[in-house]
């Protein structure tokens, strides 16, 4: 028997505005792919022919180079201490941050007096835009007597000014010391959204076996963080990896270029030199590096995921 | 957990606490030279002012374009965070919409896109707004930012296909079309993931340097991080003046997480239970 009147209607109706909808739903997506075509696809694309070409942006002649450019980069001094620093300081912020965000976060996880205020001031370095910080930080390391630490330094131990921001290996100390300040805060508070979903269970369990708090913390807490440091350790390194106003504006790159980061190559060499081609080898490199690092999170996931099957 | 004796409790908190007032030094160092004279300032660079004395704000607010700085940064940050939140809704709304085979392949393209760090299109981009006329102009900065959206639509997208299927089927049965459907059913059930994106965002462009410092070039046109930037070889000598100009370009951001404090915790938790 056929469906009554009104079924019929309705489900004729349902049909009716599906495919209209079919049509419609298609031209939402347009807006986010011309984005997408215009601010990465083909700007990507372009920064990969450049690197093979001797563009200079004012002759007309291109010619193709094949990796001549990609060879240069790494015999100029300048490019391979900006890749060494920014390598150097994305892993070391990236390891001291995870290494004192754990332990803040089960801290953060108790029962204690002033714990909201706690939480505020250690979350609240992440709220201001880094170049403010790094030149708050400048007023702080500062070598003459207002610079607050060397002048408590003098005074508590008699010792004269320490260079901070003015030898090669305090500056990049120091610019990887600000970012740890800065970060710590928020990915503890990431590390903790994810403790307190650990069911207490274990914990309890663990007691009945007299387990020490030791234990508990790297038996139970830390293998079960790890879902937690995946994410905490990608976002790290390839924030890390792209850090530029930090040491701008806490060293300017200095002492030298000590403090100098691919983004400020990548920055002078497309922008104020006009080396195009180099410029973009160096971009497509960087691309290639923060790749790894994104492939290297899903095999680790992917791994982890079969392993719980 | 175990309960824990008040002797633990009382170690844990003054330990925290410490560590807390240790982070948040540099604020307080800045906060109150802010109301000392330079030589105050080098005598005692961490007492309390001894008065309230504002003369340096009036000294920064006269001299260096503040508000016009902040006026910049405002009206960049909401068109591109509408901007990005409205393209990325859509293109959400577009996807999961369809469930072809056709959209999944679009969905792993886009995906390679948030991949892809603002330094790597620079110089492509720069060239391309050389050539448009769109360098030191704070619309070629709002469609810079607009690039935000992909990382909107990411989590947009995931967000919305927690939304229960029979509200849509029952719109679609009483005749809704597709753009009232995204307009009036699906933009409100989504509220929650647009807040916290929008946060999200909103402290990115508000903070962003890198787009600025190549973009923008009259200081017209700066943005309030540039803006301070810009204005340090103005105060290398006089700290209390330049703190103090720090100071007030933190305001608005301050504010900002003190009223979305809420959202920014519960949405750091979300994103974190997804994964």
């Amino acid at each position: 028997m056929a469906a009554p009147y009104w079924q019929r209607r309705r489900l004729w109706v349902l049909e009716a505005t599906r495919r209209r909808e079919q049509v419609t739903t298609r031209l939402f997506i347009v807006p986010l792919a011309v984005i997408f075509v215009g601010l990465f696809a083909l700007p990507v694309a372009r920064s990969l022919y450049f690197s093979f070409t001797n563009f200079d942006g004012y002759s007309s002649k291109v010619a193709f180079v094949g990796f001549a450019n990609y060879t240069a980069l790494f015999s100029s001094p300048t490019i391979l201490t900006g890749l060494s620093f920014t390598l150097i300081y994305a892993l070391g912020q990236a390891l001291v941050v995870t290494i004192m965000a754990i332990p803040l976060a089960v801290a953060l996880n108790r029962r204690f007096v002033g714990r909201n205020f706690v939480r505020a001031a250690l979350f609240f370095p992440a709220v201001p835009s880094a170049a403010v910080l790094g030149l708050v930080w400048t007023f702080i390391l500062a070598p003459i007597s207002m610079g607050v630490i060397n002048s408590a330094l003098g005074a508590a131990f008699g010792v004269g000014p320490v260079p901070w921001l003015s030898t090669d290996l305090l500056a990049r100390l120091s610019v990887i010391g600000v970012g740890v300040w800065s970060q710590v805060g928020w990915h503890a508070m990431l590390y903790l959204a994810y403790l307190q979903s650990i069911p207490a269970d274990y914990y309890d369990a663990a007691d009945v076996d007299g387990a020490s708090n030791v234990q508990r913390f790297f038996r139970i807490t830390v293998p079960l963080l790890a879902p937690a440091m995946t994410v905490s350790l990608v976002l790290l390194v390839v924030f890390g990896l792209q850090v530029y106003a930090l040491p701008l504006a806490l060293t300017a790159g200095g002492p030298g270029y000590a403090t100098y980061t691919i983004s400020q190559n990548i920055i002078q060499l497309g922008i104020s030199n006009a080396q195009y081609g180099q410029g973009a080898a160096l971009s497509i490199l960087f691309l290639i590096m923060v790749a790894i690092v994104l492939l290297a999170q899903v095999t680790v996931l992917r791994r982890r995921e079969a392993r719980l099957r | 957990m175990r309960k824990s004796s008040w002797v633990t409790r009382l170690a844990v908190s003054i330990v925290m606490i410490s560590i807390a007032c240790a982070v948040a030094f540099p604020f307080y160092y800045i906060v109150v030279n802010t109301f000392k004279t330079q030589q105050q300032t080098s005598e005692s660079p961490l007492g309390l002012p001894t008065s309230w004395n504002l003369a340096n704000y009036k000294n920064v607010w006269d001299n260096i374009p503040v508000l016009h700085s902040f006026e910049n940064t405002l009206r960049v940050t909401v068109v591109s965070v509408v901007i990005m939140l409205l393209v990325g809704s859509m293109a959400a709304y577009g996807i999961v919409m369809r469930k072809t085979r056709a959209s999944k392949r679009i969905h792993v393209v886009l995906l390679l896109g948030l991949a892809v760090p603002f330094q790597v299109t620079l110089i492509p981009i720069y060239q391309f707004f050389v050539k448009v006329h769109l360098v030191d102009s704070l619309n070629g900065l709002v469609l810079i930012y607009s690039g935000g959206a992909i990382f909107c639509y990411f989590l947009i997208q995931g967000y919305m296909l927690t939304v229960p299927y029979e509200i849509i089927e029952a719109a679609r049965i009483d005749g809704c079309g597709a753009l009232r459907m995204y307009w009036g059913i699906v933009l409100p059930l989504i509220r929650p993931v647009l807040v916290t994106v929008g946060i999200f965002q909103t402290i990115w462009v508000w903070n962003d340097f890198l787009a600025p410092s190549i973009f923008l070039i009259s200081p017209s046109n700066y943005t309030v991080v540039l803006q301070v930037y810009q204005s340090v070889g103005q105060y290398t000598t006089n700290w209390p003046a330049f703190m103090t100009l720090t100071v007030l370009s933190l305001i608005p951001i301050t504010v900002f997480f003190v009223v979305m404090q809420r959202h920014i915790v519960s949405g750091l938790a979300a994103g974190a239970v997804k994964g």
